[in-house]
């Protein structure tokens, strides 16, 4: 099982992934009690707000696309949990499509 | 009347110093002047029809003060909002330097707006401006949450902190100023002109500051805000988008700079900081054009385009330039050289049909 989190935006536009395989960690049946306890279906459109980061959380088969505003509680112990376990991927942006 | 203490063959000379000292240059001129129209000067006839006249005359060059209500507050490593009030308007630095670069910086950002626009704050009526500054703990980022503009500290390895760089002030006020006038929605195109919007008049407010022309520009925002270790000049080139930095850490700049390599994301809002790199090359292409003082012609175009009711919150890259280039004509007239510029940087970034070379003609 493997959190992703991958954080875009802010005013520098820079993309940056955090990655934790949580059957690797020593305490991985908290983590998987935090997965199992978020509130994944329950995140309500947020208006964007200029230059503030935008998350996107996943965890097969999970996944939630949040602003900056709404990463608090159980989402913003997972993201600091993330942060402090993993190193962080910086990441160029997707290709230019083509036209 | 006082006799000037500059002696005119001095002004003289100091005018024709152009390049070097265009503030200097341009207030020297002024002065010989005396209270002539400076249009006359420059050779642009005045094609300002009465009833898109400015409410009154504002000063082109910042030697005149405004009077903005500045509110610093102090998050303390915090996230709170707003945290401590810690400086109010008129009162003394507090040799933080967060506390007051910001102050500053939204100083020279409301002297542009209210000596070139004519317009009094973020909303035209003089409302307070509010930041906050050292927000969270090595927090990389800045932003404007609809009431202030928030500024952390950086974490100090890539990014050194978000108040020392002119620009990156201007960028999050003018986002209040945007959301006050067209409210281009933020998520895809029109949200990538809001960023570039904020980006036009960030790089406005430091050359206004500075004195410089459209020459004299570096074009960069953020200048100044990484570390040392970061092979960067700037978050982002408005003349040369892709090319403001290219680290190991980092990666390379990744703005694009025709539309033809517009990315499609869903990503930071749909790659609004991303491709804002197309209309901010437009900009400085024009400026670049027509040279002189960048607020004085694409400033105005820019924030007529901005104010004038006929943009609607989800426009998209063409319908912004073919905006634009109609406020050109109205405010410089039809064929102007400031209208065909304006139309020559669309067509350049591949925005409006046309080789980008109508320049050239005459």
């Amino acid at each position: 099982m493997e959190i992703i989190v991958q954080r875009s935006g802010g005013l520098a536009g820079l993309r940056i992934t955090w990655r934790v395989e949580v059957d690797e960690q020593p305490d991985a049946d908290d983590w998987v009690l935090l997965v199992d306890e978020l509130p994944w279906r329950d995140v309500p459109p947020a208006p964007p707000e200029p230059d503030r980061y935008v998350y996107r959380i996943e965890c097969e088969p999970h996944e939630a696309l949040l602003a900056e505003r709404q990463v608090i509680g159980p989402w913003r112990e997972l993201v600091d949990r993330v942060r402090e376990t993993a190193p962080p991927h910086r990441e160029p942006p997707p290709a230019p499509r083509t036209r | 009347m006082q006799q000037p203490i500059v002696p005119p063959y001095l002004l003289d000379r100091i005018a024709d110093s152009g390049h070097r000292f265009p503030l200097a240059a341009e207030a020297a001129r002024r002065s010989l002047l005396h209270d002539a129209p400076r249009r006359e000067l420059r050779g642009v006839p005045p094609l300002l029809p009465p009833d898109r006249a400015e409410p009154r005359l504002p000063a082109a060059l910042p030697d005149a003060p405004s009077h903005p209500d500045r509110r610093i507050s102090d998050a303390e490593g915090t996230e709170k909002l707003p945290g401590r009030l810690v400086r109010r308007e008129g009162e003394h630095a507090t040799g933080d330097e967060s506390v007051d670069d910001a102050y500053n910086g939204l100083g020279d950002t409301h002297r542009l707006y209210d000596r070139v626009f004519g317009r009094d704050s973020i909303d035209g009526l003089g409302m307070p401006l509010e930041a906050t500054v050292h927000f969270g703990e090595k927090y990389d980022n800045a932003f404007w949450d609809g009431e202030r503009m928030v500024f952390g500290d950086g974490d100090g390895e890539v990014f050194r902190g978000f108040t020392d760089s002119l620009s990156v002030i201007g960028h999050e006020l003018s986002h209040g100023v945007t959301e006050h006038t067209a409210g281009l929605r933020y998520r895809g195109q029109p949200g990538a002109l809001n960023e570039h919007v904020s980006d036009a008049f960030g790089a406005l407010v430091e050359q206004y500051a500075l004195g410089q022309d459209a020459e004299a520009a570096t074009w960069l925002i953020g200048e100044g805000i990484f570390t040392d270790e970061v092979q960067g000049r700037a978050l982002r080139s408005m003349l040369e988008p892709g090319t403001a930095y290219d680290d190991d850490v980092l990666g390379r700049d990744p703005q694009p700079a025709h539309m033809r390599d517009y990315v499609e994301t869903t990503d930071d809002n749909g790659g609004v900081h991303l491709n804002s790199g197309i209309p901010n090359r437009a900009f400085a292409l024009a400026a670049r054009e027509l040279g002189g003082f960048a607020w004085e012609h694409v400033g105005r175009i820019w924030y007529d385009t901005l104010t004038s009711g006929r943009l609607g919150r989800d426009a998209t890259f063409a319908e912004f330039a073919t905006e634009t280039v109609h406020q050109a004509e109205q405010r410089f007239g039809p064929g102007s050289r400031e209208a065909k510029a304006v139309r020559s940087g669309w067509q350049t970034v591949g925005v409006l049909p046309g080789s980008g070379e109508a320049r050239h003609e005459e």
